[in-house]
C-alpha cells in the first residue's frame, strides 16, 4: 500500500479557490512527505484541458490512485470519475476545498491550512480505496399480487401487459373485493351513480383473459423468504371440493344442501347454503364449499350430475419464486358492535352502509327494493350516522378520518332519494369531507333535498315500532330526537386481517393504525421498507376507488423500473468476510431491509436491497462485515490525515455529516456563510457508521471536538441518539470530557443554523481548552 | 430563533380561561379540552341538556372562547355529575370535569358560595357528629317522598338496631375529637364559615 503512487490535482476554480487558498504553499507542503509523488494545478480541472492533464499524469507517472481537490463531489464527482480512466473509477477521492473551505473561510491563511488538512485527509483515505465495480442486477420477471380487489386486479393487468408473469391470489372464492359488493359508485363529474359491476367487469375480464396472469382464489400467502433479491413464497390453496373442470354450475347441490350459514356477500342480511355460488356474477363462475359449516352429509354428491364433488379433497401447497410482491390486501369495515350505543346488530333496523348497499343492490336480498327489515315496508325516513369508529380516540376507535364515508353516505342518500322521493334522508355528520370536485356532488345531493345535520348522535334507541336518534344540531343549538324507520351507520375503514397477516409473513412494518407503512408517506407512497415489496389500495390506508387505481398503476410502474431498468447499483454494500463469519445469523435477523440471506453455508448480500447503512456491522459479533469502500480503517485514515499537520494552538473539529448534512454544508458555501475554519467535514453515508473507536481516535490524536450531523428523519434515529449517550459515557471512562462530542440535527434548508451550531461548538471548545 | 418562538408560544399560555381550566388540579392530565371540535356527541347523551337549557357542548365552546361570564352563569349548576359526556367523548374531553372546575372558580367568588350555601347544614352536621347524615330540615321532604314507612323507621331506629344486635351508629367521643381536629386542620371549618359569611352579608 505504501508503495502506491498517489497524484494530487489542485483546481483553482477560476479563482474561486485560488483567491482564498495559497495553492503554491499547499503544493510544497504536500510534496514534503513521501505519500504524494505528483501535484498539478489547473485553472479549471473540470474542463477538457483538465481531463487531459489528469489522464496524462496518470499514464506518464503510472499513478495508482488520485486525489482531486476541487469543488463538491455532488457537482463534479461523476465528471472526475470519468476523467481518471484508465484507473478504476473508485480509486480517487475528492476533498471539497471550495464549498466547504474557500467559500466559508474569511481569512486566507486559515483557509490555506484547512485546505491542506482536507487534502491530507483524502490522501490518507485514498490509500484504502479498492477497485470496485457497479453491480448489475437482475430482478426476476415475475410478480406475486396478494389480493384481487380493484387494486390487485389493476396492478396485475398492468404488469401482465408489460410482459410479466403475474400470480394473483385471493383469499375469498370470488374476486372483486369491496367494489363488486357496493353495487353503485358515484361519478362526481356527471353527478350520477353508476353500476360498479359494469365498470369493474371489463377489468376482471381482461385479467381472466390475460394468459400471463394466473388467478388463484381461496388462496393465502403462507410464507416468504428473501433469496438474493427474489422472494421464495409458499401459497396455500384451500381444497377444491368441487372440481372446476367438471362443475357446470347447475345448482342442484345447493338445492339439496341442508346447512345454512350467514351470507358474506349480503353482509349477513340473508343466509346461504354450505355449498353455494358466492353471487350470480361471481368470477371465477363456479360453486364453492364452505368447509366450516358443511356437515359432510353427502347429499350434494348424490345429486351432482357430473360427479364434480369430492369432500375428501386436500389443500394444495404451491411454491414459487418471484421478483416482486404487491400487497393489495384491502380493508375491512369497522365492527359496529364495538359501539353498542348505536344498536347494531341488536336492532335489525340499524344497518351499516355496506348492508344498505346490498339492500339497494339489484343482485341483493330484495332485488334492489329498499325495505325496513322489521316491517318489510319502504322506510319513511332514513338517518345516517357518520364517523362510527373514525375520528375517535376512544378505545377500539380509530383516530384517523376514513376519507370515503362522507361520499358513501351522500351517494347512498341520493340513491334512496331518487328511487323513493317520499323517503326523507338525514345525514348526521361531524364535518363533511368531500374534497376536490366531490364537493360539487355533495352540494348537488343537498339541493336534491337530502338533509345534513351537523351533530354527532350519542345513541340510537327503539321506541314502539321505530328507531330514535338523539343528537344536537350544533349549528342551531337545538337538541333533537329524530324518529326514523331506518338507521345507517357509516363504519370506519380499517386494516383488514389479511393486510396484517401479509405484513407479518413478508416482514414489512405497519403504521400505528395497522395499515402497511410506506417507505415515505410523501415521496415513496407505494414502496415499502423492503425493496421489491410494494403496496397499493386500501391496504396502505383508507382511500376511494380512484385513488386505489392510481396507486395500483404506480406500484406497477415501480416494479417495471426494477425489472426493465437494467439496474446498476453503487457497490457500497455489505460484504461478509467468510473467514471470520461463523454463520450465527444475527445480521440476517437484524437487517430491516431483508438484504441478507443464508445460502449454502454462507451469508449472501442482496445488492438491490442493501442500502449500505452498516447496521449489520454493528451487530456482527465477529466483526466479519464491512461496507465495500467504507471500511473502519479508511474512516480512521481520513481522521488521521485531517490531523496530520496540526499547528500548535490550532483548533480542529472533526465533523461527520451524513448526506443531508453534507449538502447543507455545501449550501453554506454556496451562500458564503462564514464557518469556523476549525471545522473539518467528513461525509459518511449514515451516522451510525461512526463508531466509538473513531470518536476516541480523533479526540486522542489532536481533535478538540467531534461533531455528528444527523438528519433526524431516519429509521435508526433513536438508536443513534442512544448510542451517542453511550459514547459519552465511554469518553468519561476514558478520561475525556464528554462535552467534546456533540450530535445535532441537520436539514438542507437550515445551513445557517448548522453554521451557527459550528460556531457555538467552536466557542465552547475554546472555553474548554482554556479551562 | 427557536427559543424566542417557544417564548412567544408560552406567553399566551396559562392565563386564558381554557388554560386555567386545563392547569387546574382537578383536570385530568390528558383532558382533551383543546381537541374539542364541537361535534355535539356529549349534548346528545346528556340528561341535563335534555331537561334544561344546559348544553354540554356550549359549555366547552364558551370556555374555549374565553367567555369569563360562564363562571357567574347559573347554567353550570345544572350538571349532576353522571359523567356520560366523559364516557362518550371521542377526543377524551370531559365536560363534567370542566364544569366542576368552573364551579370551583365560582366558589372562589361570592356567586358560587351562594350556590352551595343550601348544603351548609350537611357540613354543620358533619362538624357536629363526625359523620355524614341527612340534616333535620330535610326530613319533612323525605317523609313526603318515602311515605309513612320511612317516618316509622326513623322513630324506631334505635330499637330496630338494638333488635338486630347492631352497635351504636354514633362515633365514640375520642373519634369525634380527632375528626374535629382534622376538619380544623384541613380548613374545612374555615371554609364553612366563609360560606356563612356570604349568606349573612
Amino acid at each position: 500500500m505504501s508503495d502506491e503512487k498517489i497524484g494530487v490535482f489542485l483546481c483553482h476554480c477560476g479563482g474561486n479557490i485560488s483567491d482564498n487558498v495559497d495553492l503554491d504553499y499547499v503544493e510544497s507542503e504536500l510534496l514534503k512527505g513521501d505519500d504524494v509523488c505528483v501535484v498539478r494545478h489547473h485553472e479549471n480541472l473540470c474542463s477538457l484541458e483538465g481531463k487531459n492533464i489528469i489522464k496524462d499524469q496518470i499514464l506518464r507517472e503510472k499513478l495508482d490512485k488520485v486525489v482531486i481537490a476541487a469543488c463538491s463531489k455532488i457537482t463534479h464527482g461523476n465528471t472526475f470519475q470519468n476523467y481518471i480512466q484508465p484507473l478504476n473509477p473508485y480509486l480517487f477521492e475528492m476533498p471539497n476545498i471550495r464549498e466547504q473551505c474557500s467559500w466559508v473561510t474569511e481569512n486566507r491563511d486559515e483557509s490555506t491550512v484547512k485546505a491542506l488538512s482536507l487534502i491530507n485527509s483524502s490522501v490518507e483515505s485514498v490509500k484504502h480505496n479498492e477497485p470496485l465495480k457497479k453491480i448489475p442486477t437482475k430482478v426476476k420477471n415475475s410478480v406475486l399480487v396478494v389480493g384481487a380487489g380493484i387494486s390487485g386486479i389493476t396492478v396485475a393487468n398492468s404488469l401482465a401487459k408489460q410482459g410479466m408473469e403475474v400470480t394473483l391470489i385471493e383469499k375469498r372464492p370470488a374476486v372483486g373485493g369491496a367494489m363488486i359488493q357496493v353495487g353503485k359508485v358515484f361519478t362526481p363529474g356527471k353527478l350520477s351513480e353508476d353500476c360498479a359491476a359494469c365498470l369493474l367487469n371489463p377489468v376482471i375480464d381482461e385479467m381472466v383473459r390475460n394468459e400471463k396472469i394466473t388467478l388463484l382464489t381461496n388462496t393465502v400467502l403462507e410464507s416468504s423468504t428473501r433469496n438474493s433479491g427474489n422472494f421464495d413464497v409458499i401459497l396455500r390453496k384451500k381444497p377444491d371440493y368441487i372440481n372446476p373442470e367438471k362443475c357446470t354450475s347447475c345448482g342442484k347441490c345447493t338445492e339439496v344442501c341442508p346447512t345454512y350459514a350467514p351470507d358474506e356477500w349480503n353482509e349477513g342480511l340473508t343466509d346461504r347454503k354450505a355449498i353455494y355460488k358466492p353471487f350470480p356474477q361471481a368470477v371465477p363462475s363456479q360453486y364453492t364449499l364452505d368447509d366450516e359449516s358443511c356437515i359432510r352429509c353427502g347429499k350434494c354428491i348424490d345429486v351432482c350430475p357430473t360427479k364434480a364433488i369430492n369432500l375428501d379433497a386436500i389443500d394444495e401447497i404451491i411454491s414459487l419464486t418471484v421478483g416482486s410482491v404487491v400487497v393489495a390486501t384491502g380493508h375491512q369495515r369497522y365492527d359496529t358492535a364495538k359501539r353498542p350505543e348505536y344498536g347494531h346488530p341488536f336492532y335489525e333496523d340499524v344497518l351499516s352502509q355496506m348492508q344498505l348497499a346490498r339492500l339497494m343492490g339489484v343482485n341483493g336480498p330484495t332485488n334492489g327494493h329498499l325495505v325496513v327489515p322489521s316491517t318489510g315496508k319502504v322506510p319513511r325516513r332514513v338517518v345516517m350516522i357518520q364517523c362510527v369508529g373514525s375520528r375517535d380516540q376512544m378505545p377500539d376507535g380509530h383516530k384517523y378520518c376514513s376519507k370515503v364515508c362522507c361520499m358513501i353516505a351522500t351517494k347512498n342518500a341520493n340513491l334512496i332519494h331518487s328511487h323513493y322521493p317520499d323517503t326523507e334522508v338525514i345525514i348526521c355528520y361531524t364535518d363533511i369531507r368531500t374534497p376536490g370536485e366531490y364537493e360539487k356532488y355533495y352540494k348537488y345531493v343537498q339541493e336534491n333535498g337530502v338533509k345534513y345535520i351537523r351533530g354527532r348522535p350519542g345513541e340510537v334507541a327503539r321506541v314502539d315500532d321505530h328507531m330514535v336518534v338523539r343528537l344536537e344540531d350544533t349549528l342551531t343549538k337545538t337538541k333533537k330526537e329524530i324518529h326514523t324507520d331506518l338507521v345507517v351507520l357509516s363504519a370506519a375503514l380499517e386494516a383488514s386481517e389479511g393486510t396484517m397477516e401479509a405484513a407479518k409473513v413478508l416482514g414489512i412494518p405497519l403504521t400505528e393504525d395497522k395499515f402497511i407503512k410506506e417507505k415515505h408517506p410523501k415521496m415513496q407512497p407505494v414502496s415499502t421498507d423492503i425493496e421489491g415489496i410494494f403496496v397499493c389500495g386500501t391496504a396502505q390506508g383508507p382511500k376511494d376507488i380512484t385513488e386505489s387505481i392510481i396507486q395500483a398503476n404506480t406500484a406497477s410502474t415501480k416494479i417495471s423500473e426494477l425489472v426493465n431498468g437494467g439496474l446498476e447499483v453503487e457497490p457500497f454494500i455489505a460484504s461478509v468476510n467468510v473467514k471470520k463469519c461463523v454463520l450465527c445469523g444475527k445480521c440476517i435477523d437484524n437487517c430491516r431491509y431483508q438484504a441478507l440471506s443464508m445460502h449454502n453455508q454462507s451469508i449472501r448480500v442482496g445488492p438491490i436491497a442493501c442500502t449500505g447503512c452498516g447496521d449489520c456491522i454493528v451487530t456482527c459479533p465477529q466483526e466479519a462485515i464491512s461496507i465495500l469502500g467504507q471500511s473502519d480503517e479508511k474512516l480512521e485514515a481520513s481522521i488521521k490525515g485531517m490531523l496530520k499537520n496540526k499547528n500548535p494552538g490550532e483548533q480542529i473539529i472533526i465533523a461527520f455529516l451524513d448526506d443531508i448534512g453534507n449538502v447543507s454544508a455545501n449550501n453554506m458555501g454556496i451562500n458564503r456563510v462564514e464557518c469556523p475554519s476549525s471545522v473539518r467535514i467528513i461525509n459518511v453515508p449514515f451516522i451510525n457508521r461512526v463508531k466509538y473507536r473513531h470518536v476516541k481516535y480523533a479526540l486522542t490524536h489532536g481533535a478538540d471536538g467531534v461533531f455528528l450531523g444527523e438528519y433526524p428523519d431516519n429509521a435508526r434515529h433513536n438508536e443513534i441518539r442512544e448510542n451517542v449517550l453511550v459514547m459519552k459515557r465511554h469518553l468519561k471512562e476514558d478520561g475525556i470530557n464528554p462535552d467534546r462530542l456533540l450530535i445535532h440535527g441537520v436539514f438542507i434548508p437550515y445551513f445557517r443554523g448548522l453554521a451557527s451550531q459550528f460556531k457555538e461548538f467552536d466557542d465552547e471548545l475554546r472555553l474548554l481548552n482554556e479551562a | 430563533m427557536k427559543s424566542s418562538k417557544k417564548q412567544e408560544m408560552s406567553d399566551n399560555q396559562g392565563d386564558d380561561l381554557a388554560h386555567r381550566v386545563l392547569n387546574d388540579i382537578k383536570a385530568s392530565s390528558d383532558l382533551g379540552l383543546l381537541r374539542c371540535v364541537q361535534c355535539g356527541l356529549c349534548t346528545s347523551m346528556c340528561p341535563a341538556s335534555k331537561h334544561s337549557d344546559y348544553d354540554a357542548r356550549e359549555i366547552i365552546k364558551r370556555v374555549l372562547d374565553g367567555d369569563e361570564s360562564i363562571i357567574q352563569d347559573e347554567i353550570i349548576w345544572n350538571c349532576f355529575y353522571c359523567y356520560t359526556c366523559q364516557s362518550v367523548c371521542p377526543v377524551g374531553n370531559s365536560v363534567c370535569q370542566v364544569t366542576q372546575i368552573l364551579r370551583q372558580m365560582a366558589i372562589d367568588e361570592d356567586v358560587g358560595k351562594q350556590k352551595i350555601e343550601s348544603f351548609i347544614s350537611f357540613a354543620d352536621n358533619y362538624i357536629k357528629e363526625g359523620l355524614g347524615s341527612i340534616p333535620r330540615e330535610y326530613h319533612g321532604q323525605l317523609k313526603i317522598d318515602y311515605g309513612q314507612h320511612w317516618e316509622n323507621l326513623q322513630e324506631n331506629l334505635e330499637e330496630v338496631r338494638e333488635q338486630l344486635g347492631l352497635d351504636s351508629m354514633y362515633l365514640l367521643p375520642e373519634a369525634k375529637k380527632s375528626i374535629d381536629k382534622t376538619l380544623d386542620a384541613i380548613g374545612f371549618k374555615k371554609r364553612v364559615q366563609e360560606i356563612k359569611d356570604v349568606r349573612n352579608r
